[in-house]
């Protein structure tokens, strides 16, 4: 059980007839994703563009983006999770119980249409948003929606992507994937690398008040984090880098202004389908790039002695 | 400046079988002789040209999606501590980039293939291969799906796909071509696949699998790259499938090819309860097709993480398995499937696999033309190859192996009537002699005066195939990079590109069609050179 059935954005392009958007609201959050990949496009194989495409919208309020939408599922809030295990059961013809459907805010003839829908599809595509991953349930609702594209698979061809957004999150986690094997809520303090989302990922260590600095790069935690998190920040010696002045960089100790990735400085952006994308400056700035001021930081910070015992004994540990 | 003394020297390729000779080394090149110098007694040693693997997932969109895969498999990973000149890391099934080079040098392996590269993500292969530390590199990549190439072969248009080719492996700054499961891949971006190698593809009328496999080898001939078409044939894993592997060596004739990972395409039978070893069948057409080489694809026992652009195949895996399944199709090109596996002694099929690849090995007559691999991390990881080496140097020790298996697996092998065993000369050959020739690079994989200084030195018993497990020196561009196991210094490694002639004018072709199938501009499709560091382009034949 488990796992990811995913694909590029291009394949989307050339291929999908079914396109669901869940817990998410493209037309306001990714304002170019129905042009450039899902909807507008003509594809390689769905020549008529947006006429060859249907498309589904999951969400617990009417958003700008039903318009967009040729069919509209508004279901009561939390309840994603049962509305996608509702639909795990009817592609495979297992009986569903009526009230616990009624219960979501559809029927199950509504639910019965998305799935025959499903299954006749030549390929489908489910986008996932936060509305999904980050209410009641979060990750098994993020799990049922994998599950369910997998087993779609037994029928037609089926994939899913989560909506990724600010900025280069998906580089963060590409390349922290290859440098310590895990993609966020990692550990260093052993000398080697751990993962446990809830206990190292970065809201949780600021809600506990565990670290006692930070260093905040291409991120405004004091913007979304909650309010003991935010309290703890400005407790302790917190430096950004950040081109601009932001929540996060109000109640910092030091603010170390950056040239603007993309437009005055180089570099590497990871697309939400993990493609990479070549940053290539249009303008020259006064200011360091990112990159620069970490490696002067490091070069500092290895000039002094290290803290950790000898590597011979560090390694009988292992 | 270094001198290797007294060492007794495996230079397979120089005609060195087990002969006492000093080894001089001078600015990171074997040299006749030098003058001054440290000088490393290696009297009792024996003295390798380091390893060279033809066939290995290390880097790239796939691996780094298994990682994020299978965390719980990080965490029971050997841990590597950070220390002030080596970084971080785990190594286990799918290692981190700093770790997956100092366990290939700590093994004694200098060089390595990353065997599946798209395109579109070629950018983020080369991100990674920087940070594999110790290794030299070369890449190949993913072409027998890619939809363009296919287009124009339905068209027969035979010349312009080879310009497009050529002009795709520059643009990824790649080092040769891979084919895997042609036409499969592309059938499955609508959940089909192409089982049949002379029946067209889905969503063509000519192109077959055949055709696409003899074309692209005519077009890499052609282009006079330094290695042949590199070739994951169809029907991988499948019971029966030796007849396709058969059937594939006679659509190659006439042209260079690798086949890899035999193992996986050796097996008769029927279905999963039928299913047997076909190994000497594979070996005995192998051994008549002296345009092939081959690389054995090993299994070993214990935990695997199966990755594999052969996304359809995947997907059977899934449902046969029942455990995690990650898929990326990649727009136009190919595709990637990941299912986390265990291999079993206890299991009918897991038995045979275990035995196909030894068979191979074993059956396969000439140490030239079969190579070491494990189809990393598919078969077993890397790290696991003298594991292997063990097995076939000690026909009593395999022997008792097999032993160990359920009584109806041992009557679907041939494994307990081989007698053979590899020689040391041997071992060298297909490590490192053997593959460092069939990927056509020159410097690697021999001890002549104009190599590359990429020693290994082994110290024990030369009748103990655990003899490999720990190199007491291993020597990397004339640096001493590992003693006794370990990691001592560390050095970056370089990577190897080709660059094959085209007609500029293809580009003229290409352009037009990237806003119709890409996503991308035209402009941010190619890698830039400037992006490898330590890079080195090798001319074409």
């Amino acid at each position: 059980m488990g796992g990811k059935i995913t694909c590029t954005l291009g394949e989307v392009k050339n291929r999908a007839d079914f396109i669901v958007y869940w817990g998410g609201n493209p037309a306001e959050c990714h304002p170019r994703h129905f042009t450039k990949y899902t909807l507008m496009q003509k594809g390689k194989f769905v020549p008529e563009g947006r006429k060859g495409r249907t498309m589904v919208l999951v969400d617990i309020r009417e958003t700008p983006s039903a318009k967009a939408a040729d069919i509209f599922l508004q279901i009561r809030p939390g309840k994603d999770f049962e509305v996608a295990t509702a639909l795990r059961a009817l592609i495979k013809n297992q009986p569903v119980d009526k009230a616990r459907v009624a219960e979501t805010g559809l029927t199950v003839e509504r639910l019965q249409d998305i799935a025959d829908r499903m299954k006749r599809a030549r390929f489908g595509v489910i986008f996932f948003g936060m509305g999904l991953s980050m209410t009641r349930g979060k990750h098994m609702n993020s799990g049922a929606i994998l599950n369910l594209t997998a087993e779609l698979n037994a029928f037609t061809k089926f994939v899913c992507m989560p909506m990724r957004g600010h900025g280069n999150v998906t580089g963060a986690d590409v390349v922290l994937r290859w440098t310590t094997g895990y993609p966020f809520g990692i550990d260093l303090s052993r000398g080697y690398p751990r993962f446990n989302p809830g206990e190292f990922s970065t809201v949780d260590l600021l809600v506990r008040g565990d670290n006692d600095a930070a260093l905040i790069l291409g991120a405004d935690p004091g913007a979304t984090m909650p309010q003991p998190g935010i309290d703890h920040l400005s407790r302790i010696p917190t430096i950004v880098l950040d081109p601009k002045v932001t929540h996060t960089s109000r109640l910092a100790r030091v603010h170390i202004t950056t040239a603007v990735t993309g437009v005055s400085a180089p570099g590497t952006s990871y697309r939400m389908d993990e493609i990479p994308l070549p940053l290539r400056p249009a303008l020259q700035s006064p200011y360091p790039t990112d990159e620069e001021v970490i490696r002067r930081i490091r070069l500092a910070a290895a000039a002094k002695s290290s803290w950790k015992p000898a590597p011979s004994a560090m390694m009988a540990i292992a | 400046m270094l001198r290797i003394t007294g060492g007794t020297v495996f230079d397979p390729a120089n005609g060195v079988d087990g002969v006492v000779r000093d080894i001089c080394i001078a600015d990171g090149r074997v040299v006749p002789q030098v003058d001054g110098g440290r000088s490393i007694d290696a009297s009792g040693m024996i003295v390798f040209p380091g390893g060279v693997d033809v066939h290995t997932h290390v880097a790239g969109g796939a691996l780094n999606f298994a990682r994020g895969l299978v965390p719980e498999n990080q965490r029971a990973a050997r841990k590597f501590l950070h220390t002030p000149d080596r970084r971080a890391g785990l190594g286990g099934m799918t290692p981190t980039t700093f770790a997956t080079g100092y366990l290939y040098a700590g093994m004694g392996w200098t060089t390595v293939n990353e065997a599946a590269v798209p395109v579109l993500s070629a950018r983020h292969t080369h991100e990674e291969l920087h940070d594999i530390p110790l290794v030299d590199k070369t890449t190949l990549v993913l072409m027998a799906n890619n939809e363009i190439v296919m287009d124009l072969l339905e068209g027969g248009e035979i010349e312009r796909a080879k310009h497009v080719v050529a002009w795709l492996i520059w643009a990824a700054k790649a080092y040769g071509v891979k084919g895997v499961n042609p036409g499969g891949v592309a059938a499955w971006k609508w959940g089909k696949n192409a089982n049949a190698l002379h029946e067209p593809v889905e969503g063509y009328k000519e192109v077959t699998p055949a055709r696409i496999i003899r074309d692209l080898a005519a077009i890499v001939d052609d282009l006079k790259l330094p290695h042949p078409l590199h070739l994951h044939c169809n029907n991988l894993g499948v019971p029966g499938n030796a007849a396709t592997t058969v059937e594939t060596m006679n659509v190659l004739e006439g042209h260079r090819a690798h086949l890899a990972h035999l193992q996986f395409h050796a097996y008769g039978g029927d279905d999963w309860s039928t299913m047997r070893s076909e190994s000497a069948r594979v070996a005995e057409a192998f051994n008549t097709h002296h345009n092939l080489t081959t690389d054995a694809g090993a299994v070993l026992f214990g935990d695997a993480v199966t990755i594999t652009a052969d996304g359809p195949w995947q997907h059977l895996l899934y449902q046969l398995t029942g455990r995690k399944w990650g898929n990326l199709d990649v727009e136009n090109e190919t595709g990637c499937g990941i299912v986390p596996y265990v291999y079993k002694d206890r299991n009918l099929v897991n038995a045979v696999q275990w035995a196909v690849g030894l068979e191979l090995l074993l059956l396969i007559e000439d140490p030239w033309r079969v190579f070491l691999t494990t189809d990393h991390p598919n078969g077993a990881c890397f790290w696991r190859y003298p594991e292997i080496i063990q097995l076939l140097m000690d026909v009593e020790y395999r022997k008792e192996q097999v032993k160990k298996l359920p009584a109806e697996a041992q009557k679907r092998i041939v494994l307990a009537d081989l007698d053979r065993e590899y020689t040391l000369s041997e071992v060298a050959i297909i490590s490192s002699a053997g593959p460092a020739r069939a990927l056509g690079l020159p410097r690697k994989g021999h001890l002549g005066p104009g190599a590359d200084a990429d020693v290994t030195i082994y110290h024990g018993k030369p009748d103990d195939g655990r003899l490999f497990t720990y190199p007491r020196y291993v020597i990397k561009g004339g640096a001493i990079v590992v003693e006794d196991g370990e990691v001592r210094a560390v050095t970056e490694g370089r990577e190897f590109v080709t660059r094959p002639s085209c007609d500029e004018q293809i580009e003229a072709y290409i352009r037009p069609l990237f806003p119709k199938i890409y996503t991308i501009a035209f402009e941010n499709y190619p890698v830039e050179i400037e992006r490898l560091r330590h890079v080195e382009i090798l001319p074409c034949r």
